[in-house]
């Protein structure tokens, strides 16, 4: 039966059959192509995927009918943002997660997987599952597929299992540069201390310092690529904290600063002043070193999700 | 014409070529000693403030050589800590800055206060202050016998405010200087609640300086606690200290009963129809529409338009003027409706 269905796809001229079978599901080759996109955009714009694969948990079972149910089943659980489709063996499934991690992909499959043990309708179907952390672009489709179809293959994981691939779970450490513009050498040296000790999972820091806004201007160290944490105060030599961040927020790739503005005024004007300006926060004088170590790390630990 | 000879001449001016280098030696002996002290000050920095940073910060032993030896060196710890208590809040380095100064910088302080010169005692009266050197508060007490200037009463105000606060209660309701308000208000703003309370308790007593001063702090130090107080006040027979009082109502936000406020929409001070009309932001408009209503028709025109701003910044604001706007026979009120209303829709 399965070979016949293989037969079907391959033939051109008997498809329109296979679109009730397929429920206009995508194919392996076709999906390919997008998951080139998406791995990019894992490392781009920090977006965790998790791709979920499904095998009947006995190869005989697998009939038209159950084929049939399984997709239309599946079709009907996944959001709007999540891709389903059918491997070229015809008995997997898988599913992409955008920026969706492991955890909400063994949730899905928990909750699926109860509901198939609990209907009646659905008493033909049991299922297995293997789940893969996608969090760089190190992996290449076909590998993936065949990693999984692997961990799904042996008879030693049970039915309504989940196993899985960490082979890809780890994310690159990436390079965030830090400029502390401060007047005060004494405290500028202790934020510098501060921020070369702070420990972020998966970034490194790489800290420079000026005493003025011309000096960081001039250096041209925020014209880079890379993810930027500005440290300032509101009140500098030569040019002062809101022209740095009146310049910062008007480039192409503003997106890519974190401003954290510190000031000695407490009023709430200044500080609606700033954050209608763009700072990501405000931070007033005097000011607990611990909690803005705190908020810097909350800070970067939002980016992977 | 004066007639005098070669050789008196001479002499002259080989007694001011004298002078010259002798006032010439002594500025390069002053520049001297001076580059000197900036010299030690700078090492001092250097090397130490890593150290000064490891023991406050991250928990090492300390190191004797911390210790200052000479006045460059204290003016390097100085702005060493400086720059900590006026940038980092942590209570276990402001501890550790206390303790360290009232062990090895009190001797400089204490000499400094006898200094002749105003700049040198004032210095010291701020690091007192700073620093919290709260052994030198007898010493500080003596001081204050001596003839001082207004400011240095100021800083000792300061400084007994911090390490006595009554004794500060008991020194500024007896003091002869007179401050300007805004003195007064950077004297209270240092008092915890408990201590500045007992302001109002006697509030009477104190000069009008002083009493706007309580109000205005009040306001900004935003204490529930001063909500009841400022309310008393609003009975006051000065109108200056009623306006005050609701402007510190206002700043607090705060509020839990309209009673004591309606009296003001009939007050015959425009200042207090506006504040009241502004603290009517904070009460819910099915409250206070009728009040509104009533300055939105007021004869002074902030008044009218404090009115109409509090009314539109509610939800239901826009349709109550429009309201207002169709039932009304007052042109000037209808007016500022009318612009109120097109400004917020305009947003």
């Amino acid at each position: 039966m399965i070979e016949s269905n293989n037969k079907k796809k391959l033939d051109g001229v008997i498809l329109m059959n296979d679109i009730k079978f397929t429920h206009d599901i995508m194919q392996e080759h076709e999906v390919e192509r997008y998951f080139k996109i998406w791995r990019e955009s894992v490392i781009r714009s920090r977006l965790t995927i998790t791709a979920v694969f499904l095998k009947t948990a006995n190869a005989t079972q697998l009939n038209e009918n159950v084929n049939d149910q399984v997709t239309s089943f599946l079709q009907s659980k996944i959001r709007k943002t999540d891709l389903l489709f059918q491997l070229s063996d015809g008995d997997h499934w898988g599913i992409f997660f955008l920026q969706s991690s492991d955890v909400e992909a063994r949730a899905f499959l928990k909750r699926i997987f109860a509901i198939l043990k609990a209907e009646r309708k659905f008493q033909q179907i049991a299922l297995k599952a293997s789940i893969t952390e996608i969090r760089n672009n190190n992996v290449i489709f076909e590998e993936l597929l065949n990693k999984n179809k692997q961990m799904l293959s042996g008879d030693e994981q049970l039915t309504w299992s989940i196993a899985e691939v960490k082979d890809y779970c780890e994310q690159p450490t990436e390079l965030v540069k830090v400029s502390i513009i401060e007047q005060n050498a004494i405290f500028r040296q202790v934020l510098e201390s501060t921020l070369k000790q702070i420990n972020i999972p998966y970034f490194s820091l790489d800290v420079k310092v000026y005493e003025d806004g011309y000096s960081f201007l001039q250096s041209d160290d925020y014209k880079s690529g890379h993810m930027h944490l500005i440290l300032m105060n509101d009140i500098l030599p030569l040019k002062n904290g809101l022209e740095i961040l009146h310049i910062l927020r008007h480039m192409p790739n503003e997106k890519k600063f974190i401003i954290y503005m510190m000031s000695e005024r407490n009023s709430e004007g200044a500080a609606l002043n700033a954050y209608e300006g763009g700072v990501d926060e405000y931070i007033v004088k005097p000011f607990n070193l611990r909690l803005l170590e705190a908020k810097i790390k909350r800070t970067f630990a939002r980016f992977w999700q | 014409m004066i007639k005098m000879t070669v050789s008196t001449l001479l002499g002259i001016i080989s007694f001011l070529l004298v002078v010259l280098f002798i006032f010439l030696m002594y500025l390069l002996v002053q520049r001297q000693r001076e580059s000197y002290f900036e010299k030690v000050r700078d090492r001092y920095l250097q090397n130490y403030s890593q150290l000064w940073y490891d023991y406050l910060f991250n928990n090492a032993l300390f190191s004797i050589v911390l210790v200052p030896r000479g006045s460059a060196q204290v003016e390097a710890i100085e702005k060493i800590f400086s720059s900590y208590l006026k940038n980092i809040r942590n209570e276990q380095v402001e501890l550790k800055i206390k303790q360290f100064s009232n062990q090895y910088l009190k001797a400089f302080y204490e000499k400094d206060l006898s200094s002749k010169r105003w700049s040198i005692r004032m210095n010291a009266l701020y690091r007192i202050a700073d620093l919290q050197i709260d052994e030198l508060l007898t010493k500080c007490q003596e001081f204050e016998k001596n003839n001082i200037t207004d400011e240095e009463h100021f800083q000792l105000l300061k400084i007994y405010s911090l390490f006595q606060p009554d004794l500060f209660m008991e020194k500024i309701k007896n003091s002869n200087v007179n401050y300007a308000e805004s003195e007064y208000r950077r004297l209270f703003i240092l008092l915890d609640d408990n201590v500045f309370i007992r302001f109002f308790h006697d509030f009477n007593s104190l000069s009008a300086k002083m009493q706007f001063a309580v109000i205005d702090t009040a306001a900004v130090k935003r204490n529930m606690e001063y909500l009841d107080e400022l309310k008393k006040l609003l009975h006051h027979d000065t109108p200056e200290i009623n306006i005050r009082a609701l402007k510190g109502l206002y700043e607090i936000g705060i509020i839990d009963e309209m009673d004591p406020f309606i009296p003001f929409v009939t007050s015959e001070m425009w200042e207090a129809r506006l504040m009241v009309a502004k603290i009517f932001k904070h009460v819910p408009l099915t409250y206070t529409y009728s009040y509104l209503k009533q300055l939105l028709q007021d004869e002074n025109w902030w008044v009218r338009s404090q009115a109409a701003k509090t009314i539109v910044e509610d939800r239901h604001g826009i349709a109550k003027l429009q309201q207002f706007i169709e039932s009304s026979n007052d042109q000037y009120a209808i007016e500022m409706a009318q612009e109120i209303a097109a400004r917020k829709e305009g947003k």
